[in-house]
């Protein structure tokens, strides 16, 4: 079965300019790829390789020094800021490895936020937020604030979060590197079922081989470029 | 409560420590501003009054040009017919007839230039309170027309006393020259050294007989029922008097330096309001501003899940809104008790009371309870901790979500 396009990354740089000085790094360095939806694919290689920032640059969370991003038909350098943040909440979660919970909220309320912000109602907010943290195992937390929850409920919430509005695209930045092995396991399970059942295109950026060996496509990165 | 009402509101209470001193730097700070501003109005009430009452009144009725060169052949030939038409005048507490004039005052000591005042007695009684400022003697009564009172730096000047001979010297109104001889019968101490030093009282009879005027008078005064109904009342007499024929004047007209001393007053104390209100700004601002410090990577995190900018800075400003509230409600709660408790006990200055008498004001001052002012000072608090939040609300929207997730 022939697949769509989503993720489209055409020759794409990121240089890092250090500020107030001609320092310069490149995080990318004319990188091309194609993702097609549904798919499973595991951004591998060491630290430094370029795996964070390619998830960033697909996020529309930052932009390219060169070159051109296409997700789901949208060329990301035509959107403002604005337009970025609509973007992202219509079309892709964020799993980061830091969590990054929003503190003041609870387990429910993280779990809810995106739903929150695209506008689902109420009634089917609560209803899907309860079923998928169940699904989780954190349906005794609900109420929790991240301070007080383990790494793992944690990572588990930051799923929750990104899954639960089932956007086209879900960015995981190492979701397994602060879980322990069963844990990570139950959960890249559930992204790939969701990937196969929902048609969820899933981009990780990992150094886990348990998720590089689930993963159909495995894109190796090293000093910002692909190596096969 | 929407969620970023809730955020805002649990972020006010994560940092309890620094919203209290927020909360309380914009309470105190109103209920600085409520009281400052009631006493100020409390005292310029209070020297309007005394000034008006003493001596002025509230509004006064010439011969028209009377007030533009104060001569007594300008005046007042028929009063019955202002009488007649005031008599029908709702709102008018009292009247009284006077003459003015200028004269000269001497006694074997020595002279002075005064403002002599003819007056009917039991009128004058309603309307000022000169009677109740007599330091010695008694208060001049109808029938008493050899008799005058004098101010007590007057009374010093001349070295007169009680039962001593003054003699006043003028130009009668037919241009023949009048003088007579008077007894000290009272001396007045008003605490205003205008009054005190060129003030002198006698019957309107005697006057009349002084300066030749027959039936005629200089004003008719005028005291009304409020001290804030006389821009009403003057305009409802000048309805239905003759203007061209007569002048109707407030004590602001009669006095416009006094009036516009009262002006400057009010505008330097806004300007003292000002001052206060920027430090109270300042405040907020300063909590706010820190507040979006301490949670850039939060708003990160918020913009990269797709949270627009604008509702980040909207989320910045209900915070600013929420602080701003709770501080207005208390200050203005803290505020209006203090000026109630003060409008009925006072404020006792009589330490600087001499000083106080020369602006007409009392050593006791009543902070007046005013509904429209407190209520003013308490949404331009709130208003202010909403525009102040601009700034950082701007800053918190303008973040790059990378860059402030990666902020530590």
């Amino acid at each position: 079965m022939n697949r769509a396009t989503i993720i489209s990354v055409k020759d794409v740089t990121k240089i890092y300019r250090e500020k107030h000085s001609r320092i310069e790094s490149v995080a990318l360095d004319h990188v091309t790829l194609n993702i097609e939806e549904g798919e499973f694919v595991a951004l591998a290689g060491p630290s430094g390789s370029g795996k964070t920032t390619l998830l960033n640059l697909i996020g529309a969370l930052d932009k390219p020094t060169g070159g051109q991003i296409i997700i789901d038909g949208t060329p990301l350098s035509t959107l403002n800021s604005s337009q970025a943040a609509d973007f992202r909440l219509r079309k892709i979660g964020f799993i980061f490895q830091a969590y990054n919970l929003i503190e003041t909220l609870t387990t429910e309320e993280n779990a809810e936020y995106i739903a929150l912000l695209q506008g689902m109602t109420p009634k089917q907010r609560k209803h899907e937020t309860f079923h998928i943290l169940k699904d989780l195992g954190l349906e005794a937390y609900l109420r929790r604030r991240p301070s007080q929850l383990s790494g793992g409920q944690q990572q588990r919430v930051a799923t929750a979060r990104a899954i639960l509005v089932r956007p086209k695209i879900i960015l995981a930045d190492e979701p397994t590197a602060n879980l322990d092995s069963k844990t990570g396991s139950a959960l890249i399970d559930l992204m790939y079922a969701m990937s196969q059942n929902l048609n969820i295109t899933f981009v990780f950026a990992t150094h886990d081989k348990m998720v590089m060996d689930k993963a159909k496509t495995l894109i190796h990165l090293h000093d910002g470029r692909i190596v096969v | 409560m929407t969620t970023f009402t809730k955020i805002a509101w649990r972020n006010i209470k994560r940092n309890t420590w620094r919203s209290s001193i927020t909360i309380s730097a914009v309470s105190i700070g109103l209920a600085a501003l409520i009281f400052l501003k009631s006493f100020v109005d409390g005292a310029d009430m209070q020297m309007v009054e005394n000034y008006t009452n003493l001596l002025i009144g509230h509004i006064q009725i010439h011969k028209s040009g009377f007030q533009k060169n104060n001569e007594i052949e300008n005046s007042i030939t028929n009063s019955y017919v202002i009488t007649s038409v005031l008599k029908n005048i709702g709102g008018i507490s009292s009247l009284a007839p006077r003459i003015k004039d200028y004269t000269l005052i001497s006694s074997s000591e020595g002279s002075s230039g005064i403002l002599l005042l003819g007056i009917s007695p039991e009128a004058e009684q309603k309307l000022s309170d000169l009677h109740k400022r007599l330091r010695k003697g008694k208060f001049l009564k109808s029938g008493l027309d050899s008799e005058i009172i004098i101010g007590t730096t007057l009374a010093e000047n001349l070295k007169v006393d009680l039962g001593d001979k003054v003699v006043l010297m003028s130009q009668g109104s037919d241009g023949s020259m009048a003088a007579a001889a008077y007894n000290v019968y009272g001396i007045v101490e008003s605490g205003a050294e205008e009054i005190d030093k060129n003030l002198a009282l006698i019957t309107l009879k005697a006057a009349q007989e002084l300066l030749v005027m027959g039936n005629k008078i200089s004003e008719i005064v005028v005291k009304a029922d409020k001290i804030n109904s006389i821009d009403a009342l003057s305009m409802e007499i000048k309805n239905n008097l003759d203007t061209n024929r007569f002048e109707v004047l407030t004590w602001k007209e009669v006095s416009p330096m006094t009036y516009q001393w009262l002006q400057f007053d009010q505008v330097f104390t806004d300007l003292i309001l000002f001052i206060v209100l920027i430090v109270v700004a300042s405040g907020i601002l300063n909590t706010v501003l820190m507040g979006v410090m301490e949670r850039i990577r939060e708003f990160g995190i918020m913009l990269a899940l797709g949270t627009k900018p604008q509702q980040i800075s909207g989320m910045v400003t209900i915070e600013s809104f929420l602080l701003g509230l709770i501080g207005t409600f208390f200050g203005t709660c803290i505020g209006t008790g203090l000026v109630f408790f003060f409008s009925i006990r006072g404020i006792d200055l009589s330490i600087i009371s001499s000083a106080l008498n020369n602006f007409y004001i009392g050593s006791i001052i009543y902070p007046r309870l005013d509904v429209i002012s407190i209520a003013f000072y308490s949404s331009v608090v709130l208003l202010v901790s909403i525009f102040i939040s601009v700034i950082p609300a701007k800053k918190a929207s303008r973040l790059s979500p990378i860059e402030a997730i990666r902020h530590i």
